[in-house]
């Protein structure tokens, strides 16, 4: 069985990583770094689940058009190096890797991005002179706009409160660390040929315990035919001695409309054994310019949402909230009806977490509207007798309703996980779940029956600059 | 034959042994040990001056005791018993106080107090009847303080400790005179310790130096290079010092709410390295940290143990709440993340293909009313068509190729209702659609042409801004007339 028809091979390796990689991880060898810091780390994951296949096609009407295929397994391995290394010769040089390697260990299916065999993550060199700090190499940008991965350089100014940063080189696929063209070959027909390229400049400021954070980015087409996207962000946190208030709100600078956005008021009470949260929000997809899907015009939700949190008995604490949203306009004919267009979201969770090593805690949740249906409810029950080993197990119960295709389900699952330190440095995991559904509606079998394993094991690195011990890191 | 004792025999021996008697009260008054106080009184016929036995005329002279010879004189076993007194022992003090000198200095002044019964005998009584102990009212008497007013700090005193006292680093005192040595009042202040003793180290050192050496000081300070520190002597190491534990009072500042997210534009090496070395930075820092962290004094070069801080997460962590708020949070304000958290923590979540612990277990089995609902942005990890559409093509949802009937088969004549479905959940769309689905029906040469724009679509920002996707519908320029 064949399941990748129409995606070509793995995308190429990006050269520029590989270089980059071996300049920052020649650089240390050869300068013999001071210290450095890290963890590295391999892990196991396998998957049994059953794909689903189409019956016939053209699929004769009122009959089923899939099924679900004989349960299929694969596994999957990935190594991890993290790795900050300092004191060169240089003040103020280190340097940041974050390198992952992949290997398909077998199975039915292909396991998502287990055919790219080598992902340089982060992959940079940080030089701190002053005010400034310079940064080259691969790295990412945490922002109201999301995660963007780039190859290229960065400058920051900080002067107390005040930071100012400016950033550019060729943008990288979200998730991917790898060029979009190269990234979505063969996934697509319609993605741009060439690279993007990207840069951008943020502004923090703090003041009275105010902070805000405006972002502008701007992705050009290597060709400088186009955008690919061009957006700004803003966001905004403060904190009174009676609530805390956080705002974000970003705008398609190139389209001209809003994105998403969402202020939330948070009001502890009575030395916070009550949280009361309220929140506003508004959200638009946002899909870049060398897509035809924004162009598509996809309409915004509006949502309202309440939280309440209690902690009032000494190891009890539970939370509650409920969210509401409607979508707008979406300017279509209806026919027949109209689709659903009112979302609602509710969850319940009690956590009883006394002085000691068990805790244990139920979870519901609901959500319900526009293409799915979910009721969920979960337990777990954890053993923690010290920093590092713990065992957990839980359970799961869930009804799944999926509007807009076939039918819906009932599924029951269970795992359990557990962990070890063996020592300051050295520690494993892992654990495993089983998932038995009981589809109804039109879908013959059970395409949701999965069984999931894995296992990982972690080496810590170094330690902190003078630290006598070496897990302070990584949090 | 034997000699018989002469009148100026018995007077000078009288007066020697009153000298005696005489400092050896005094010397009792700063701790001196006497077996038995010399009967002043009953020699006070024989000796008319003090100096006649104590000889303390000339520097250096202390502390000037006659011997015992000298008693032998007239107390020889024959005429008179012998005595076997001989004088009170070297006493340990901390009195920078020297007979002669001081003599001097009041005979200089024209001070009436340039004689040893001022300060040695019971005022109004006979020369010779001599105070067992110098009280230190007659210090006091002449050194311009009341009594109460003797540990007075520096600034508010007319006097110094070094006036009289020598730094404990120089006394021979054993340790238990140290441990009994008196609080002074201020010492006992709530703000003495955090505040207050800094600010009257830095005003007279030596007034500290007075009751402690330094080791005292870096028993806490890991700031070894202060200056007001090198003003106070080291212990010489056969002085036995009491144990001294290392205590940290808390700052008023750093008792200001969220002090410890807050507490960046106040940071300086030189104040902070007072109790905090690089490991208390480095317990939430991770490297780049500020160069205040670099700045501090390592623990292992310093005696004192510092604060010893542990991680302590921020206010805004114990939330319940904060997982759906972190985000914000960095957003506005990623520096401040970045102290205690390296990249890695937020990739090791956030980075979509091999991403384990952002999402609870048993997710995916259920994602699909997330993805529609759309609490979080899927796009912010996850790059759509390679991840969501790549794995919902191994599983069998994703569509390759022309559309078939059956899949969405819960609503129905699906194909002429999808348009709002889509509208407002284009992602999930596009994650098991290509965009060449769409073009099939809704581009210029599709099957139906269906026009996706929204009325009011603003064509031409569209084509300056992204022309080649237009052309992924159209042939030509929309708005260049002639093309469709």
């Amino acid at each position: 069985m064949s399941r990748r028809a129409g995606l070509d091979a793995k995308p190429q390796s990006s050269l520029l990583a590989l270089v980059t990689m071996a300049v920052l991880v020649g650089v240390p060898c050869t300068a013999e770094a001071q210290q450095a810091r890290g963890w590295v780390g391999s892990s196991a994951q396998l998957i049994g689940m059953r794909p689903v296949v189409r019956l016939a096609d053209p699929c004769p009407s009122e009959t089923p058009c899939y099924t679900s295929a004989e349960p299929e397994l694969a596994a999957v391995a990935s190594q991890d190096l993290f790795l900050t290394a300092w004191g060169f010769g240089v003040r103020g040089l280190s340097t940041t890797l974050q390198l992952r390697t992949r290997q398909r260990l077998g199975g039915g299916f292909e396991w998502p991005r287990s055919d790219d065999p080598f992902d340089a993550m982060l992959a940079y060199a940080d030089l701190v002179r002053g005010d400034f700090t310079f940064r080259l190499g691969r790295q990412e940008v945490r922002s109201g706009l999301g995660f963007p991965s780039f190859d290229g350089g960065m400058v920051r100014w900080t002067r107390r409160s005040l930071r100012v940063e400016g950033y550019g080189g060729r943008s990288l696929a979200r998730g991917l660390r790898d060029p979009a063209n190269e990234a979505l070959r063969g996934l697509e027909d319609f993605l741009p040929d060439q690279g993007v390229y990207l840069i951008g400049t943020s502004v923090r400021g703090r003041v009275s315990g105010a902070s805000l954070t405006a972002r502008y980015h701007r992705e050009i087409l290597g060709d400088r035919s186009g955008l690919a996207s061009e957006r700004a962000s803003l966001d905004v946190s403060t904190a009174t001695s009676i609530a805390s208030v956080r705002g974000a709100l970003d705008y398609d600078v190139a389209r001209r409309s809003f994105g998403k956005g969402h202020v939330t008021v948070s009001v502890p009470l009575e030395d916070a054994r009550w949280i009361l949260e309220g929140s506003a929000s508004r959200y638009v997809p946002y899909f870049s310019l060398s897509t035809i899907w924004g162009l598509f015009e996809p309409v915004s939700y509006s949502e309202g949402t309440v939280r309440v949190g209690w902690a009032g008995l000494a190891d009890w604490s539970a939370r509650a909230s409920f969210g509401l949203r409607r979508y707008g306009d979406p300017g279509t004919v209806v026919v027949l009806r109209p689709l659903e267009d009112t979302g609602r979201r509710a969850s319940v969770d009690v956590m009883w977490r006394p002085e000691g090593p068990w805790a244990a805690g139920a979870t519901y949740d609901l959500e319900w509207g526009p293409g799915g249906y979910l009721g969920s409810l979960e337990g777990t029950a954890s053993w923690t007798p010290s920093e590092g080993t713990f065992v957990t197990a839980s359970g799961r119960t869930f009804q799944q309703i999926e509007q807009y295709r076939l039918g819906d389900g009932r599924a029951v699952g269970a795992g359990v996980s557990g962990g070890v330190r063996v020592t300051d440095r050295l520690s494993f995991s892992g654990g495993g779940s089983v998932l038995r559904a009981r589809t109804e509606g039109g879908v013959a079998g059970d395409p949701w029956n999965q069984t999931r394993g894995w296992s990982s094991v972690r080496l810590l690195i170094g330690r902190d600059p003078g630290s006598t011990t070496p897990g302070s890191f990584g949090r | 034959m034997r000699r018989r004792l002469g009148w100026s025999h018995l007077l000078a021996l009288a007066a020697a042994l009153g000298a005696v008697g005489a400092f050896a009260g005094m010397v009792s008054a700063f701790g001196g040990e006497q077996e038995e106080p010399f009967p002043h009184g009953a020699h006070a016929g024989l000796f008319p001056v003090c100096t006649g036995c104590h000889t303390v005329a000339t520097p250096g002279s202390e502390p000037g005791f006659p011997p015992s010879a000298q008693c032998a004189q007239c107390h020889d076993g024959a005429d008179l018993p012998p005595v076997s007194w001989t004088g009170p022992s070297e006493t340990a003090s901390n009195l920078r106080f020297e007979h002669a000198s001081h003599r001097l200095d009041l005979e200089t002044a024209e001070e009436a107090a340039a004689t040893c019964e001022a300060c040695h005998s019971v005022p109004g009584e006979a020369r010779m009847r001599v105070e067992g102990r110098v009280e230190e009212a007659a210090c006091f008497a002449c050194h311009g303080e009341a009594q109460d007013d003797h540990f007075a700090p520096s600034s508010a005193s007319a006097e110094s400790c070094e006036t009289c006292h020598v730094p404990l680093a120089s006394t021979n005192l054993p340790m238990d005179r140290i441990s009994g040595l008196p609080v002074p009042t201020d010492h006992l202040d709530g703000g003495f310790l955090p505040v207050g003793h800094g600010r009257e180290a830095q005003q007279g050192a030596a007034r500290c130096a007075t009751c402690h050496t330094v080791d005292r000081c870096v028993a806490c300070h890991v700031d070894t290079g202060n200056p007001v520190l090198a003003r106070i002597p080291a212990a010489p190491p056969e002085l036995e010092l009491p144990p001294a534990s290392a205590a940290y009072p808390l700052p008023e500042s750093h008792r200001e709410e969220r002090w410890d997210e807050r507490h960046a534009p106040v940071a300086e090496a030189a104040s902070c390295n007072t109790c905090h070395t690089t490991e208390d930075c480095r317990a939430c820092h991770v490297s780049p940290a500020p160069d205040v962290v670099g700045a501090l004094p390592r623990r292992a070069d310093v005696h004192a143990p510092g604060v010893g801080l542990t991680p302590d997460a921020p206010g805004t962590h114990a939330s319940p709440f904060f997982p759906e708020a972190h985000g914000t949070l960095a957003a506005a304000d990623d520096g401040s993340c970045a102290t205690c958290h390296t990249e890695s923590y937020c990739t090791d979540c956030h980075d979509a293909p091999t991403g384990a612990s952002y999402h609870p277990s048993g997710f995916v089995a259920g994602h699909s009313a997330a993805a529609f609902g759309r609490a979080d942005e899927c796009a912010a990890c996850h790059e759509t068509a390679a991840f969501c559409r790549a794995c919902h093509l191994e599983s069998g949802f994703g569509s390759v190729g022309r559309l078939g009937t059956g899949y969405h088969d819960a609503e129905p004549i699906w194909l002429l209702r999808h348009g709002q479905a889509a509208r407002q959940n284009l992602e999930s769309c596009a994650s098991c659609h290509e965009q060449r689905d769409c073009v099939q029906c809704h581009g210029v040469l599709g099957s139906f042409k269906v026009s996706p724009h929204q009325p009011g679509f603003d064509a031409e920002r569209a084509w300056a801004t992204s022309p080649r996707t237009c052309l992924a519908c159209h042939v030509g320029n929309p708005l260049g007339g002639g093309s469709p």
